[in-house]
């Protein structure tokens, strides 16, 4: 009896084929249900993200379910050419340890990040639902879950931002505290300033307001942002209750200079001001940075910290290695002293998907 | 067992603390349950530290305020009552990191000192002149704690402004909370450090027993304060300067102390 794991990734595979094998969200149980009925599995669940697409199962023969399994993703998602060259597969210990690997998002093309946890989550909810998962499969994830839980507590592999959004929002954090009465103003709409202020949203950012050169490209982002367009010579006016500005013109020189910044910063009572500049050439003057309670960083400042994040997670794989060793050997003992009662259990007995829930699934 | 081996054994819990601490440190600041073992031996800690008081309240037979030793023990003793207060309220994390280590000091330094000599004491006694005495020493536990957000403040802001974020910058608390939670800990010393110069010359005209420099200092440090928390509520002072400002104020309040009580005893 095996454990099996088959799959692609932003690694193995170019997001063409993955974009052409990925699962409707909505159709992940129905599509597991298929599986179990096209591949001789005893238990299988499959986890569908952007960057993955990989099917766990467990099988009596590892050879034969994984080939029935390789036909199934050609067949379900109707391909024309063979993706034998994109696939990878695990068995057995080396399977526990990609599960975990995901889980803890060391696999992740962003190392670290915490969102793969939900999906595989959301992943073996689905195969449950649908009747597909077993002894195996279920104590599998959820050793999963428990041992991505400890190794995030306990080691830093998801500390510190690693994209310069996300680094703005924690540093307007450790200034301002909590962001709700937080007011941001972002002068020019490029791409990374609505990002930024979308970021800074997500963390409960109060106002937004949105200046631009052009007025219409003002009005677009602060609709979509839901702030409020002004004027670009109306800066300055805004300036007192401002606390985050985000800067991104094309002008090619420096729109906030500190001659201009010091009588502003009387007017705000020298209240913190957070000064984010994503602009090439800089749209603030370095020297602004030198003023009392003003906290500048530029594009390089912000993808720097980012990196420098990167590498501290990078630090942390060693330490989560040895912990996911030891999650993956209780499992694989547990396994391996179950085996002969699973084995038995199993025998000649391929488990059907049960009948669909009416309530939850539809009938393929 | 004596009062002071009481206050020794409090001594190891606020060391345990500060291990407790640098081990949270390491282990990226989570670890809800290194915060709590952290913060049960801060409790642990002042629950002997208060038996101490008391002991010591016994055999004085009064409040133990008599000498350096008892006043500054008593001060570390606010430092620490304002920690257990605070810290969970404002949800301050890694206040006790900061605070056990000032506590620890204090405390060290007037075991190790030959500084617990009996001190001949007024004849009359006043409930006014150990209210003056013990309401003056929890303003100075306030004001031990503003230092110690102080110093949380630099930290914070000195990164910030160098854009050089060391392991520990998202642990710590923001600059904004740590300046609100600095001003109320201001605002609280000086009501009560203004109750206890009330208490003070209530008790001048009870007991009639004064010395001249120690009223000077006593004032001085009223004005400091006073200007201080005057300064921050206008805005004329903001963040960066009035943890230095509070921080330069609690060591004047802390030398005088120990200069006035060791010159004119």
């Amino acid at each position: 009896m095996n454990l099996i794991v088959i799959g692609l990734n932003h690694r193995s595979a170019p997001v063409e084929v993955r974009e052409r094998l990925a699962f409707a969200e909505g159709r992940l149980g129905e599509a597991t249900r298929a599986l179990l009925n096209a591949a001789p599995l005893h238990e299988a669940a499959i986890l569908s993200t952007c960057n993955r697409v990989e099917i766990y199962g467990l099988a009596n023969n590892a050879t034969e379910a994984t080939k029935a399994a390789r036909r199934f993703l050609h067949d379900h998602h109707k391909l024309a050419d063979s993706i034998d060259a994109y696939l990878y597969e695990h068995h057995d210990h080396e399977c526990i340890q990609h599960l975990l690997e995901v889980a803890c998002g060391l696999d992740s093309m962003v190392l670290g990040e915490t969102e793969i946890l939900g999906q595989v989550k959301d992943a073996y909810h689905a195969a449950q639902q649908a009747g597909a998962t077993g002894v195996v499969l279920n104590r599998l994830f959820q050793k999963a879950f428990s041992a991505a839980k400890h190794i995030r507590s306990s080691t830093a592999i998801t500390r510190g931002s690693t994209s310069v959004g996300t680094v703005a929002v924690d540093l307007a954090g450790k200034i301002f505290g909590k962001l709700g009465k937080c007011t941001v103003m972002v002068i020019g709409t490029g791409e990374i300033s609505g990002v930024t202020a979308r970021a800074l949203q997500s963390r409960g950012a109060g106002t937004i307001l949105v200046c631009s050169r052009t007025h219409d490209r003002a009005e677009a982002l602060a609709t979509q942002l839901q702030g409020r367009a002004i004027s670009f010579d109306q800066w300055p006016a805004e300036f007192p209750v401002v606390d985050i500005v985000i800067s991104s013109t094309a002008a090619p020189h420096p729109i906030v200079t500190r001659e201009k910044l010091i009588p502003l910063m009387k007017a705000r009572h020298q209240r913190p001001l957070f000064l984010i500049d994503i602009a090439v050439p800089r749209d603030i003057e370095r020297a602004c940075g030198e003023l009392e309670s003003v906290y500048l960083y530029d594009i390089d400042d912000l993808e720097q910290i980012a990196r420098e994040n990167m590498t501290a997670r990078e630090r942390e794989i060693a330490a989560c290695q040895v912990l996911i060793a030891q999650h993956r050997q209780r499992f694989a003992t547990w396994l391996e002293s179950n085996r002969a009662a699973l084995e038995e259990r199993y025998r000649n007995h391929v488990v059907a998907a049960r009948p669909p829930k009416p309530a939850h699934t539809h009938v393929s | 067992m004596t009062d002071r081996t009481v206050l020794w054994l409090a001594q190891a819990f606020y060391a345990v603390s500060c291990v407790l601490t640098l081990r949270r440190l390491r282990a990226g600041g989570s670890g809800a349950t290194l915060q709590r073992l952290n913060y049960a031996a801060m409790a642990a800690g002042f629950a002997l530290h208060t038996f101490f008081l008391y002991l010591r309240g016994q055999s004085d037979g009064r409040c133990p305020l008599t000498n350096l030793f008892e006043t500054q023990a008593f001060i570390a003793w606010a430092a620490v009552l304002f920690f257990l207060l605070i810290g969970p309220s404002y949800r301050v994390s890694f206040l006790g990191a900061f605070t056990a280590p000032l506590v620890l000091l204090i405390c060290l330094a007037v075991l190790i000192l030959p500084i617990d000599v009996v001190q001949a004491q007024p004849a009359t006694r006043s409930a006014w002149v150990e209210f003056h005495a013990a309401i003056a020493i929890l303003a100075s536990g306030a004001f031990a704690l503003a230092f110690v957000t102080g110093v949380m403040y630099l930290r914070q802001e000195r990164q910030l402004k160098r854009r050089q974020l060391s392991s520990s910058f998202l642990l710590l608390p923001s600059i904004e909370q740590l300046d609100l939670i600095h001003y109320r800990l201001l605002i609280m010393g000086f009501v009560m450090l203004t109750a206890g110069m009330i208490g003070g010359l209530v008790s001048y005209h009870i007991v009639g027993h004064w010395t001249t420099p120690k009223i000077i200092w006593a004032v001085s440090v009223w004005l400091l304060y006073g200007a201080l928390v005057l300064a921050r509520g206008l805005w004329t002072l903001r963040g960066r300067k009035v943890a230095l400002a509070s921080m330069a104020s609690f060591v004047f309040m802390l030398a005088g102390f120990w200069g006035v009580s060791l010159l004119w005893p």
